[in-house]
């Protein structure tokens, strides 16, 4: 199981190189601002800490795996390896996932939004895979850390945005064709969860389904030439 | 093992990589030797499938580059120029994790240990020395026990004893049946090395053949000495094959009177000026 490999590598890359650490130190500030905050505010406070963080992050820390993984040269080795592209793909945004449904579960379960922990766990899954996929892209197409934050940043206002405004003035069913405003459903309990997770999972797969052939030609390609 | 035919390439607009083919059979070390920038790496790149969009047909075990599939790489073993290891994962680490992505793979503290590394196995390979990080990346080519190996320069910057237990090492996989594929500049590696050299400048093959034949074909080995006319130290040549006809030589051998004497073969690197109008290094 290439799959299996690859996520353990990936879960021991994103140790060693102190992705927990930066979680666990978030988690701890969240959850002290959480309760610092009145109670009435609070579980807005969370749906929003948990839709911009822990999923948000797989945006940068794919970001910051894949361009250690081009400039310490790993991916050329990957590239002669028996890996294929959606193994590749999948190992990433699984190890992401879980680690950003954990963190999640520590913010969300104080601040009592928790109601249904399936649909909270699903979704604040899929949305970390779709916000790593879209990572994953970008990634693939650049070289330097400024200009992967300046590409996210389209990237964040498209998803952000429209969430926002609906979390907190335009409450109309047909918004839930947004992957953002499908987990804020989903985190805040309010709402049709099964569609909304429905339709995250459609996004999550498309982008994943990119993902993959983003890779593949970044994988092909990793000797200088530009497809 | 591996067959390359018109096979053209640039990374820009002008030619690079021009017309070129050759043939490398199963068990064979086929050496690129040429100057830096020559394209070495770069035909490397492009026989290990890393580069699209070249021209022309090439096949390696079997299998047309462009169309394979990634299985084929459970028989390739690839050291490249430059280190290709995650810095902060310790050498077993490293090792441990690409081991996991192939079917079957060797012991990882066996060759750890024959390139003298077994010591500082749980180190990170930030902390490692250049030398180091080239024999971890190059056991790390092993690690499947591949059919075919690319080796690129892979003793540049090992001091001489570490530069020969890797030579050694090289010509134990060739004598497991292995075709390696083997990058240098050292022209005295790819002579010890080598059954058969590509002369590579400009992106062209500028000969090919067995070391031996390279420096055979053109000027032959000569015997350089000197003696003392009248208080004069003379210096004269006479070609290996010609001895017996230069009496001056038999002369002096029968009274003893030769000052000193040397033969000396062409070298890999003269035969490569020669043929090239180039330097190696
Ligand atoms: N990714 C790339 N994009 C554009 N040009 C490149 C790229 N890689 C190499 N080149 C160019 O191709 C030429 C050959 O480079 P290559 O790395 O194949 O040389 P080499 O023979 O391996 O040299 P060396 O002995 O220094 O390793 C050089 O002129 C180099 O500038
Ligand atoms: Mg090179």
């Amino acid at each position: 199981m290439k799959v299996k490999s690859l996520f353990l590598g990936d879960v021991r890359f994103q140790f060693k190189y102190g992705f927990y650490f930066i979680y666990l130190f978030f988690s701890i500030l969240y959850i002290g601002l959480l309760f610092a905050l009145p109670r009435m505010w609070r579980e807005k406070a969370a749906v929003i800490m948990i839709f911009t963080d822990p999923s948000a992050m797989g945006l940068y820390f794919m970001g910051s795996m894949v361009l250690f993984e081009k400039s310490e040269r790993v991916l050329n080795s990957i590239a002669v390896s028996p890996v294929k592209p959606w193994e590749y793909v999948i190992s990433k945004l699984f190890s992401i996932g879980l680690i950003s449904s954990v963190v999640s579960l520590a913010i969300g379960i104080p601040a009592g939004i928790v109601i249904n922990p399936f649909f909270f766990i699903f979704g604040v899954f899929l949305c970390s895979c779709l916000f790593s996929a879209v990572g994953l892209m970008i990634a693939c197409k650049i070289t330097t850390l400024n200009q992967f934050i300046l590409a996210t940043i389209p990237a964040e206002i498209l998803i952000n945005v429209p969430a926002l405004i609906w979390l907190f003035w335009y409450k109309k069913s047909w918004l839930l064709v947004h992957p953002g405003v499908c987990i804020m459903t989903l985190c805040s309990g309010e709402g049709a969860p099964l569609p909304a997770l429905l339709v995250l999972f459609f996004w999550a797969v498309l982008f994943t389904v990119l993902a993959c052939g983003t890779v593949k030609k970044m994988l092909r390609s990793v000797g200088g030439v530009k497809l | 093992m591996i067959s390359v035919k018109n096979l053209n390439f640039s990374y820009t607009r002008t030619p690079f990589i021009k017309n070129v083919g050759f043939e490398v059979k199963t068990g064979e070390i086929f050496g690129f030797l040429g100057p830096s920038g020559a394209g070495k790496s770069t035909l490397q790149k492009i026989l290990t499938g890393l580069l699209t969009g070249f021209k022309g047909s090439v096949l390696v075990n079997g299998e047309a580059i462009g169309q394979h599939n990634n299985s084929f790489y459970e028989n390739i073993g690839v050291d490249f120029e430059f280190p290709s290891l995650y810095e902060k994962l310790t050498a077993y680490e490293n090792l441990k994790f690409f081991a996991s992505l192939y079917q079957k793979h060797r012991d990882i503290n066996t060759l750890l240990s024959k390139v003298g590394l077994l010591n500082d196995a749980n180190k990170k390979v930030s902390d490692f020395s250049k030398g180091m990080k080239s024999r971890l990346n190059f056991i790390k080519a092993l690690l499947h026990d591949p059919q075919v190996l690319f080796l690129d320069e892979p003793t540049s910057g090992l001091d001489p004893s570490n530069a020969r237990v890797m030579k050694d090492l090289i010509l134990n996989e060739k004598a497991k049946g292995k075709t390696i594929i083997l990058t240098t500049h050292n022209m005295y590696d790819a002579t010890e090395l080598c059954d058969r050299v590509a002369f590579i400048v400009d992106g062209n093959i500028k000969a090919l053949d067995t070391p031996r034949n390279l420096i055979m074909k053109r000027g032959a080995s000569k015997i350089a000495y000197t003696y003392s006319d009248s208080g004069r130290e003379i210096k004269m040549e006479v070609p290996l094959n010609k001895t017996s006809e230069d009496e001056t030589f038999l002369r002096l051998i029968r009274t003893n009177c030769l000052l000193s004497i040397h033969s000396g073969e062409p070298t890999l690197n003269d035969i490569f000026v020669e043929l090239t109008g180039r330097q190696l290094q």
